[in-house]
């Protein structure tokens, strides 16, 4: 997956927004790929960018080598997506969700139907399969929209927050899961605001701050470059990179601080 | 079409999983074929009124209930649901044509249309209603409400991607109302006042209303009914373009 010079512009009452300004983005096949970020940092509008979802106000980005852009369908068929909401449709069961996701994949309905037991066995939801999602926990309606987003395994997994609002429970059930997909091969974009998932999870993590990249590299990579210039006895944690470049980035508006990038 | 009629089950799903959204589009078109024929049935008896064809002011009355459960626009309420819930973004993350997206609850709300517009007319059969063009006449009653319901879902469905607010979606299918009274809904468009009688002209619903009418009180009458289906498909048309051109440029 590679995005060059990501740029989205929102057009609102009190004038233009600019929401992320020339994100540069490479990710590997098979990777797992952590996107952090404070709130309104441009992490969701990345994401919503590279699945179609949103416009490109300038930049281009390709997804498993096709252009999002040009070939949006040719992309959609390539990539799986569960963003911040689960979202799902609390009339139908989850059996039903699955088969319909399937089916709108070209499936064929006993194929679809054979997929969505395979994706309830995988994401333990085959007791609670023929009952309708309303009354899901909010860890099963998570696990329920990753199986929708695997349904015609993709090559790129975009999740979206995937753990925010769980239990300690669930957000571990999420992780194993997570780590199964990418085992077999998916690549993985994750966006999430726990830094402890990002350094269990990621293979390679890039912090956006105010719509633009401020750190990239390996947690083990991040924590000794963070090392490194503080002079610090100890391996910081993620939190305190996270907490330095988001805070960087406060001084560079102000002035006072050159922008990194990696 | 594949796609969009796989949609459009989940959607006939949908409303049948929710019948409290679906029981008011009977109940009220019910209350107000009971509530206006006994208001002026009695100032319009059957014997001495020529536009009534014979028949009791229940059957004048019919069209007016039959379009009323046919411009509820729940669908489009569904549609803001699905959009305010995240599962829009996943329909759209899809490689299915955009139109399908759209095409699917027109394609159930016209489906639900024929039911509701069948169950209503029956329910007025033993209250002495008569479809004077007889069977292929009720067909063609059916099939004109329910595209009329596929004409008002498109246009709720448009306030609902352009607002994303079910608010803003229910407010805007009030404007049915105006239209619906705008018309020749009481008596006759020649015994309407000049002022009115131009307005019931200039309204398409009042083409709908005369081409139903027609079918209830008369024999066919090919110059009431085709402009009440000349209004639908010209409307529809119009509908259709309009949906897809907004979710294709829905950001």
């Amino acid at each position: 997956m590679q995005a060059e010079a990501l740029v989205k512009h929102y057009g609102g009452r009190a004038g233009v927004v600019e929401a992320v300004r020339g994100v540069d983005l490479v990710v590997e096949t098979g990777e797992v790929f952590g996107f952090l970020g404070p709130n309104g940092a441009g992490k969701s509008t990345t994401v919503r960018m590279l699945t179609t979802l949103l416009t490109i106000t300038s930049g281009t980005a390709r997804v498993a080598g096709v252009d999002v852009t040009r070939e949006p369908d040719a992309a959609r068929r390539r990539i799986g997506v569960a963003l911040q909401e689960a979202g799902l449709d609390p009339r139908q069961t989850g059996r039903e969700l699955l088969v319909l996701q399937g089916r709108l994949f070209g499936l064929a309905t006993p194929e679809a139907s054979s997929r969505a037991e395979e994706l309830l066995e995988l994401v333990e939801l085959e007791d609670a399969a023929d009952r309708h999602i309303k009354g899901y926990s909010g860890g099963m309606k998570r696990r329920l929209d990753l199986a929708s987003a695997l349904v015609h395994e993709p090559e790129v997994l975009f999740l979206d927050e995937p753990t925010t609002g769980l239990d300690p429970a669930s957000r571990l059930t999420i992780w194993e899961e997570l780590r199964r997909i990418n085992q077999r091969g998916t690549t993985v974009f994750l966006t999430t605001q726990y830094l402890e998932e990002a350094d269990q999870l990621c293979d390679l993590i890039a912090i956006i701050d105010d719509g633009r990249i401020v750190r990239r590299g390996t947690p083990a990579e991040l924590k000794a470059d963070l090392r490194e210039r503080e002079g610090l006895s100890a391996d910081p944690t993620l939190d305190d990179v996270f907490l330095d470049a988001t805070g960087r980035t406060r001084s560079r508006v102000a002035g006072d601080v050159q922008e990194v990038s990696a | 079409m594949s796609s969009a009629w796989v949609l459009g089950q989940r959607a006939l799903r949908e409303a049948v999983r929710t019948p409290e959204a679906l029981l008011p589009t009977l109940f009220i078109p019910i209350f107000f074929l009971v509530v206006n024929t006994g208001q002026a049935a009695k100032i319009f008896p059957s014997d001495s009124t020529s536009f009534l064809e014979g028949q009791g002011y229940g059957a004048f009355q019919l069209p007016t209930s039959l379009l009323l459960a046919a411009s509820f626009g729940t669908a489009a309420l569904f549609l803001v649901e699905d959009i305010e819930g995240g599962y829009f973004d996943k329909l759209r993350a899809t490689p299915i044509a955009r139109t399908s997206i759209v095409l699917g609850r027109l394609i159930a709300e016209g489906v639900k249309g024929l039911l509701i517009a069948a169950v209503l007319v029956l329910l007025a059969l033993p209250f002495g209603v008569e479809i004077a063009s007889g069977p292929l006449g009720f067909v063609l009653l059916v099939v004109l409400t329910a595209l009329w319901s596929v004409v008002f879902v498109g246009f709720m469905q448009l306030i609902a991607l352009g607002t994303r607010s079910a608010a803003a979606t229910n407010s805007g299918g009030l404007v049915f109302f105006p239209l619906l009274f705008l018309t020749p809904n009481f008596v006759p468009r020649d015994l309407l006042t000049r002022p009115m009688e131009i307005a019931a002209t200039f309204n398409p619903v009042t083409y709908l209303m005369e081409a139903l009418r027609s079918l209830i009180l008369e024999d066919f009458d090919w110059g009431a009914i085709l402009p009440g289906f000349g209004v639908v498909a010209v409307l529809g048309a119009l509908m259709l373009v309009l949906n897809v051109r907004m979710i294709r440029q829905y950001d």
